[in-house]
């Protein structure tokens, strides 16, 4: 489904992805995690297409999206969340849905009909604040919804395209535990067939919803395997869990 | 979001009305004061379009206009064209530059973006000022109105002109309010908001905004043709980028973002010229008070401070939904 060929990219003297290779079948969870300045958002960052990588390929569904731009792989059925919340501020929750949904139905852009007022539109809207559980705030002003609903609500945005593939970048980053446990429940609702990649520095995350964990290190990629794989390797030890425990 | 609510469609008809009465009841001087808003409602309501509801504050809509007037003047005049394709021509070639200016400023935002379209104006202008063929800063004149004489209606007269004017005002926001409540300006909204997220979501945000610029430009283009048949006469003046900033001082006094605050704008506006340059040449002050005070009171406009007023009033305190139209 996901396809990352030897993934190189440079600023100047330094190299920030080395060599990342890794496939992602249809419907697997991968988790990526690493310590901070492990190169996770730049080559995040890549797949998305807002950095161009020095060398290497990225594929979905086998064809090269190297040369597409952000909106064009978003059309591909890629999509993304973001690591702080990115919404649409001086609208609706439902408003926001609404403009994600038509987005990803192809309709944002007819001058005869309202994608507000589209059937299949709302369907979406429906469904995805049940998943997000925003049901009961869809009318609410973004910019008077707390941060853990505006954090529904990115991940919101993200699903309501109805991707093929979804890009979550530290989806946790600055919840509290009762929202890290719903956020969990909601990974685990979603489609099995929905490919998920998500960067991470959560280990309880990744253990619980990753079907394989790939770990970065000074861009590198240093392990690849399945959670308890992970649990048991020593250079994964040595390099993040050392140091998470010692946290912990 | 944009909204056509009860009371700006009220305003509007009642404005509309109010300035039918005002033509047929004054003279000519009140007809040809009519027209002047008219003409410049047309301006303030496209330039709002995209300022207001895609963020992109042009200083091109006075090029577009001219750039539409001296394409019907090519058509009609030098190539003896009926003035009805001719006018389409004009119209055509003012969407096709803002199409162009959206295209090519792509990306640029902001102070940019103002810049960029104050440069594609100024050119347009340079170009008919030297063109002698056109008559170059002379002007040119021999234009003639639409021939409305199969269906009775006689253009030559200054009130069917006038009422002429202000159907082309109704038209022209009919068509900016139907396309904002599709899914095209639904979408330029979302842009206006947070382009970069609408990209992550699969929209081309620069063939989205080179379109919005291309359709204004194209109602901008409509106050060009009835600028022309009004004094049947034109000149690089109208490209002037001061035109523009005048469009613009037009959209802030009325309302950014509520596509009716700028008729209103615009009615005062030109009515303020008039009536105070009876008594001093600086009305250009009472102007520049008027707006640093919309400026200083929040930037809403007039008719965005009035339904600010009106909104609170009718919701409970503390549960003022913040929803803003634009």
């Amino acid at each position: 489904m996901l396809e990352v060929r030897k993934l190189c990219k440079s600023f100047g003297g330094l190299q920030v992805t080395r060599n990342v290779s890794f496939v992602l079948e249809p419907g697997e969870r991968r988790v990526i995690l690493g310590p901070n300045g492990a190169g996770k958002t730049t080559l995040f960052n890549q797949l998305v297409g807002t950095l161009t990588p020095s060398s290497g390929d990225i594929l979905v569904q086998g064809r090269s999206v190297m040369g597409l731009s952000v909106s064009a792989r978003a059309r591909e059925g890629l999509s993304r969340s973001y690591q702080k919340n990115n919404l649409f501020e001086d609208l609706s929750v439902r408003e926001n849905l609404m403009l994600a949904a038509a987005a990803g139905q192809g309709k944002a852009r007819s001058i005869w009909r309202d994608s507000f007022r589209d059937a299949e539109v709302r369907e979406t809207v429906r469904e995805v604040a049940q998943q997000v559980a925003l049901t009961d705030m869809l009318d609410m002003p973004v910019r008077s919804a707390s941060y853990g609903s505006r954090r529904q609500l990115e991940v919101g945005l993200a699903l309501a395209t109805r991707p093929r593939i979804l890009l979550m970048d530290e989806p946790t980053s600055g919840v509290g535990p009762t929202m890290i446990e719903s956020f969990h429940r909601l990974l685990h609702s979603l489609p099995r067939e929905l490919t998920v990649l998500i960067i991470e520095h959560d280990m309880d995350l990744a253990f619980d919803v990753a079907d394989r964990i790939t770990v970065l290190n000074f861009g590198e990629v240093v392990f690849e395997g399945t959670p308890d794989e992970t649990r048991g390797n020593k250079v994964v030890r040595d390099i993040y869990l050392g140091d998470w425990q010692a946290n912990a | 979001m944009f909204r056509q609510s009860p009371a700006r469609t009220l305003v509007l008809l009642a404005t509309l009305a109010g300035l039918a009465v005002y033509a047929s009841a004054g003279g000519y001087f009140a007809r040809e004061i009519v027209v002047e808003i008219a003409i410049l409602a047309i301006l303030a309501i496209s330039l709002d379009v995209v300022a207001g509801f895609g963020g992109m504050v042009s200083l091109a809509h006075g090029a577009m206009m001219g750039l539409s007037a001296y394409t019907y003047a090519i058509f009609s005049v030098k190539l003896g064209w009926p003035p009805l394709p001719s006018a389409l021509m004009g119209i055509g070639a003012s969407a096709l530059f803002g199409t162009a200016i959206g295209w090519i400023t792509g990306r640029t935002t902001g102070i940019f973006f103002i810049m960029a379209t104050l440069a594609f104006g100024q050119m347009a202008y340079t170009v008919f000022f030297k063109w002698r063929w056109l008559g170059g800063d002379d002007g040119l004149g021999g234009l003639s109105r639409f021939d409305l004489g199969w269906l009775g209606i006689k253009m030559g007269d200054s009130l069917t002109f006038a009422f002429f004017a202000l159907v082309m005002v109704l038209a022209v926001y009919a068509a900016a309010a139907w396309v904002l409540r599709t899914a095209f300006g639904r979408t330029l909204t979302g842009i206006h908001t947070n382009e970069d997220r609408m990209r992550a979501l699969g929209v081309s945000t620069v063939v989205h905004r080179a379109q919005a610029l291309g359709f204004s430009a194209m109602l901008a283009g409509v106050a060009g043709i009835i600028a022309a048949q009004h004094i049947l006469y034109i000149s690089p003046e109208m490209l002037v980028w001061t035109v523009s900033g005048e469009v613009l001082i037009v959209v802030i006094l009325g309302g950014l973002g509520t596509l009716i605050g700028p008729l209103l704008g615009a009615v005062i506006f030109v009515l303020l010229k008039h009536e105070i340059s009876a008594y001093t040449n600086h009305w250009h002050i009472v102007i520049g008070i008027l707006l640093i005070a919309t400026v200083l009171s929040g930037g809403r406009g007039i008719y965005g401070q009035v339904e600010h007023w009106l909104t609170r009033r009718t919701q409970p305190a503390g549960k003022t939904a913040e929803a803003p139209d634009a």
